[in-house]
C-alpha cells in the first residue's frame, strides 16, 4: 500500500475520468486543478469530447496510449464499479474516487455499493482515497487533484492536514492562504474505503519528507484502535495534533456504574489520543496555529517565557494568558537584564514582560532585545508583539533585513505583527515561518500556541525521545 | 446481560488476584456483625450490601468509625431497619463489616466501550467524581507511563500531590492502575467494574469497595 500512495500522491500521470468542459460538472473542476498546475500527463476521459480544457480527450481509460498513476473519477456512483474495474486492469496506481452516494446516504443501496467497490479495490490492490471526498492536494509536488483548484495558493510547507471532512479541508485551507500557513498535504478521506488515518498517517511519517506537523481532523471512527495504535509506534517522529469532533456524546446513563456512566466517546478519546501521543487541539484556530507554530519554530526546552512588547497592553494580556496556558514568565539572568538596559531607558518596564516602547522608532535596538532574550539561559520561548502605528512604519521592514542574515533562532519565536491591510503586508510575509518565526493573529492564540509548543516536546518525550526528527 | 459480583464476593475476588483490599465480611445478623467487627478489630465501617443499590450513601447504608460492639450492633439495626422500610421491593444481602480505611478517597473503574473496547478511569473519589466528573481514561493494556499520565491530568491532582493530611503513596495507586490493567487483559470476560472507594493513604492503596459485570 505504501509504495503504491507515493505514486499516487506524486503521480507521473493522471486520467480525469468524467472529465468534462461544462461548469455544472464535478469533471470540468477537476479538470481546472490541474491543467496548467500540475506538470505531469494529463488524460481527460470522456466518451462524448474530444477536447476538454484543451487537452485531448480519450473515450475510454483503455484508450489511454501510457502508464496511468493516479485516476481521479467524478463519475456518477452507478458507473464506479465498472470504472473500478477499468482502472485495475490498467494497473492504474490509485484512484481519488470523488463521486458520491454510497454509505454515507440514507438509502441502503449506498451500503451496498460501497461494499462492491471495496470487493474489487481488494482484487487488484487499489488504493482508493474516498469515496465522498473533494480530492487531494499534494502542495510539495504541485498535484492538486481536487475539485477545488483554488487550494494550489497555499504556500508549500510542512504542514500535512488530514480531515475526515471535505468542509474542514475548506475551512483550514482557505485560513491558510489568509494566514501564511504552509502546507505539504490537504486530504478529506472521505468514506475511507481502504486508505484510511493510519494508512495516511504511516505513509506521511515514514516517507513523506515535506511534511513536519500531521493535523488530523476526526469526526468518529468504528475501529478507533487501528489509528491510535498506528500513531503509537509513530511516536516522537513527527508531532500528530488532532482535532476531535463530536464532543456532545455522553456516557451511557443506564449504566449501574460509575464508570460506565462517565465513560462517553469523547471522554476516552481525550485520554487516547494522548496515551497515543498525539496533541488534542479544540479548535479550528488552535489547529492552524498549533501546527503552524510546530512546522516554523523549535520546540521549547521548558515553560519559562519572555514576552516583549511595544506597547504595555498586549504584553499584559500575553503574560494574563501564560498561566492558565501552563507557562509562565522568565526571570531574565543579569546579564542579560543589563544588556537589555543598555538598550532600554529607564521610563520603561524593562524586566519580563518588556516594554520595548522607547526603543520602538529603531528596529536595530528592538532586534538586539530579542537576541538578547534568545541567548538568556532562563528563557525557552519567546511572545513577540508589534502593533503598528505611524512613526514606527519601518520596524518591520527593518527586522527584514537584519533576519536575512541572521542565523535561525534556537528557541520558539511566536508574533504578532498587527496593521492595517496593505502597510506591512511584506514584511509580515518576509518574517513569517522564517528563522523559526510563527506569526499568529493575536497575543491569547500566541501564547496557545507556544503552550502546546511545549506539549508536543513533552508528549514526545513521554517515550523518551528527546527531538524531533526535523 | 451478564452477572454482577458485589460487595464481599468482589472483594474477595480481588484479594485472591493480589490486590490490596480492607478487610471485609458480610453479616447477615447483628450477632454475626458484632462478631466479625471483633474479629477484624474496632474501629470498624458498616455497609449496606444489596444487589440493588449503587448509591449506600443516599441509602443511608454507611457508618463509620464504630468503635465497640454497641455501636456496631446499633449499626447494623439502623441500616437494615432504614432499608427494609424505605425500599421494602428491593433485595437486601446482608451488612459488609469492613476494617476502617483512611486517606483520600479515589476511584479505578473499567468499562467496555463500543469502538474502544476495554478503558480504565481514573478519579478522585466523592464529590470530585460525582459532581465535577473530574476522571481520566486510559486504553487497556497500559503502560507505566500511562497511569502517571492518567493520574497528572486530573484538574484536581494537587490533592493527591499535596493532600491536606500527610502524604499520599502515589506509586502505590499506579501499580494499582498497572495491575487493574493487566488484571483486565487476562479476564476478557469482565466487562465493567468500579473500585470505589479506594483509600490512599501514606502507606499504601486498599480497595474499600468494588462491583464487578462479568459476562
Amino acid at each position: 500500500m505504501n509504495e503504491k500512495l507515493v505514486q499516487v500522491f506524486s503521480p507521473d500521470s493522471v486520467a480525469v475520468i468524467g472529465a468534462s468542459n461544462s461548469f455544472d460538472k464535478l469533471g470540468y473542476h477537476v479538470m481546472k486543478s490541474l491543467a496548467g498546475n500540475y506538470h505531469g500527463m494529463i488524460f481527460p476521459i470522456n466518451p462524448k469530447s474530444d477536447r476538454i480544457w484543451g487537452l485531448a480527450s480519450y473515450p475510454s481509460l483503455e484508450a489511454v496510449p501510457g502508464d496511468v498513476h493516479l485516476a481521479v473519477i467524478a463519475v456518477p456512483a452507478r458507473m464506479v464499479p465498472d470504472t473500478l474495474h477499468a482502472c485495475g486492469r490498467k494497473g492504474v496506481r490509485g484512484v481519488v474516487l470523488i463521486t458520491a452516494g454510497f454509505r454515507e446516504i440514507e438509502d441502503d443501496g449506498g451500503r451496498v455499493l460501497e461494499e462492491e467497490i471495496k470487493e474489487i479495490a481488494e482484487h487488484y490492490g487499489l488504493p482508493i482515497i474516498g469515496p465522498n471526498t473533494f480530492g487531494f492536494v499534494n502542495l510539495s509536488s504541485g498535484v492538486n487533484a481536487s475539485f477545488t483548484s483554488e487550494f494550489s495558493r497555499i504556500e508549500r510547507g510542512g504542514v500535512a492536514l488530514i480531515s475526515q471532512s471535505g468542509g474542514i479541508c475548506h475551512l483550514c485551507g482557505f485560513l491558510a492562504i489568509e494566514q501564511r500557513i504552509g502546507m505539504s498535504k490537504l486530504m478529506s478521506l472521505g468514506n475511507r474505503c481502504n486508505v484510511d488515518f493510519p494508512e495516511v498517517l504511516t505513509h506521511l511519517v515514514e516517507i513523506d519528507s515535506s511534511t513536519r506537523v500531521i493535523a488530523l481532523y476526526i469526526e468518529g471512527l468504528d475501529e478507533p484502535r487501528r489509528l491510535l495504535d498506528a500513531a503509537k509506534s509513530l511516536r516522537g517522529r513527527k508531532p500528530i495534533i488532532a482535532y476531535k469532533a463530536g464532543k456532545s456524546e455522553k456516557g451511557d446513563s443506564a449504566s449501574r456504574f460509575h464508570t460506565g456512566s462517565l465513560a462517553g466517546n469523547h471522554a476516552i478519546w481525550k485520554g487516547a489520543l494522548r496515551q497515543a501521543g498525539i496533541l488534542e487541539v479544540t479548535g479550528t484556530e488552535e489547529l492552524l496555529d498549533t501546527a503552524k507554530a510546530i512546522d516554523s519554530c523549535s520546540l521549547p526546552g521548558g515553560t519559562r517565557m519572555a514576552v516583549l512588547s511595544g506597547q504595555a497592553g498586549p504584553g499584559m494580556i500575553a503574560s494574563d494568558a501564560l498561566e492558565p496556558a501552563g507557562l509562565k514568565l522568565s526571570h531574565f539572568s543579569e546579564a542579560t537584564q543589563r544588556r537589555i538596559n543598555d538598550l532600554l531607558p529607564p521610563i520603561a518596564i524593562r524586566t519580563n514582560p518588556v516594554d520595548m516602547g522607547p526603543a520602538w522608532y529603531d528596529p536595530k535596538n528592538i532586534i538586539a532585545i530579542l537576541k538578547a532574550v534568545i541567548d538568556d539561559e532562563h528563557t525557552d520561548g519567546i511572545i513577540f508583539l508589534a502593533m503598528y502605528a505611524s512613526a514606527n512604519l519601518n520596524l518591520a521592514e527593518g527586522m527584514v533585513e537584519y533576519m536575512r542574515a541572521a542565523d535561525p533562532f534556537q528557541k520558539p519565536v511566536i508574533a504578532c505583527f498587527t496593521a492595517p491591510p496593505g502597510i506591512w503586508d511584506e514584511p509580515i510575509g518576509a518574517l513569517d515561518r522564517k528563522k523559526g518565526v510563527a506569526i499568529v493573529p493575536t497575543p491569547e492564540r500566541a501564547v496557545q500556541a507556544m503552550a502546546n509548543l511545549w506539549k508536543v516536546s513533552s508528549l514526545s518525550n513521554g517515550r523518551g525521545v528527546r527531538t524531533w526528527d526535523r | 446481560m451478564g452477572s454482577l459480583i458485589l460487595g464481599v464476593e468482589a472483594m474477595a475476588f480481588l484479594e485472591k488476584e493480589g490486590f490490596p483490599v480492607l478487610r471485609s465480611f458480610l453479616a447477615t445478623s447483628e450477632d454475626d456483625a458484632a462478631g466479625k467487627a471483633a474479629e477484624i478489630g474496632f474501629p470498624v465501617t458498616l455497609k449496606l450490601s444489596s444487589p440493588d443499590v449503587i448509591h449506600k450513601t443516599e441509602a443511608d447504608g454507611i457508618r463509620v468509625s464504630l468503635r465497640d460492639e454497641s455501636e456496631v450492633r446499633q449499626g447494623f439495626r439502623q441500616i437494615v431497619g432504614t432499608f427494609t422500610t424505605d425500599q421494602p421491593e428491593k433485595r437486601l444481602d446482608g451488612v459488609m463489616v469492613q476494617a476502617q480505611g483512611g486517606g483520600v478517597e479515589v476511584i479505578v473503574g473499567m468499562a467496555t466501550d463500543e469502538q474502544f473496547g476495554p478503558v480504565l478511569m481514573f478519579g478522585l473519589g466523592g464529590i470530585f467524581v460525582e459532581a465535577m466528573k473530574d476522571v481520566s481514561f486510559r486504553l487497556i493494556p497500559m503502560e507505566a507511563c500511562d497511569a502517571k499520565d492518567m493520574m497528572e491530568e486530573l484538574k484536581g491532582y494537587q490533592v493527591l500531590e499535596s493532600p491536606r493530611s500527610g502524604s499520599v503513596d502515589l506509586p502505590a495507586v499506579q501499580r494499582l492502575l498497572l495491575g487493574i490493567s493487566e488484571f483486565i487483559t487476562r479476564h476478557p470476560e469482565i466487562r465493567e467494574m468500579d473500585l470505589n472507594p479506594v483509600f490512599v493513604s501514606s502507606h499504601g492503596a486498599r480497595i474499600c469497595d468494588a462491583r464487578i459485570m462479568v459476562l
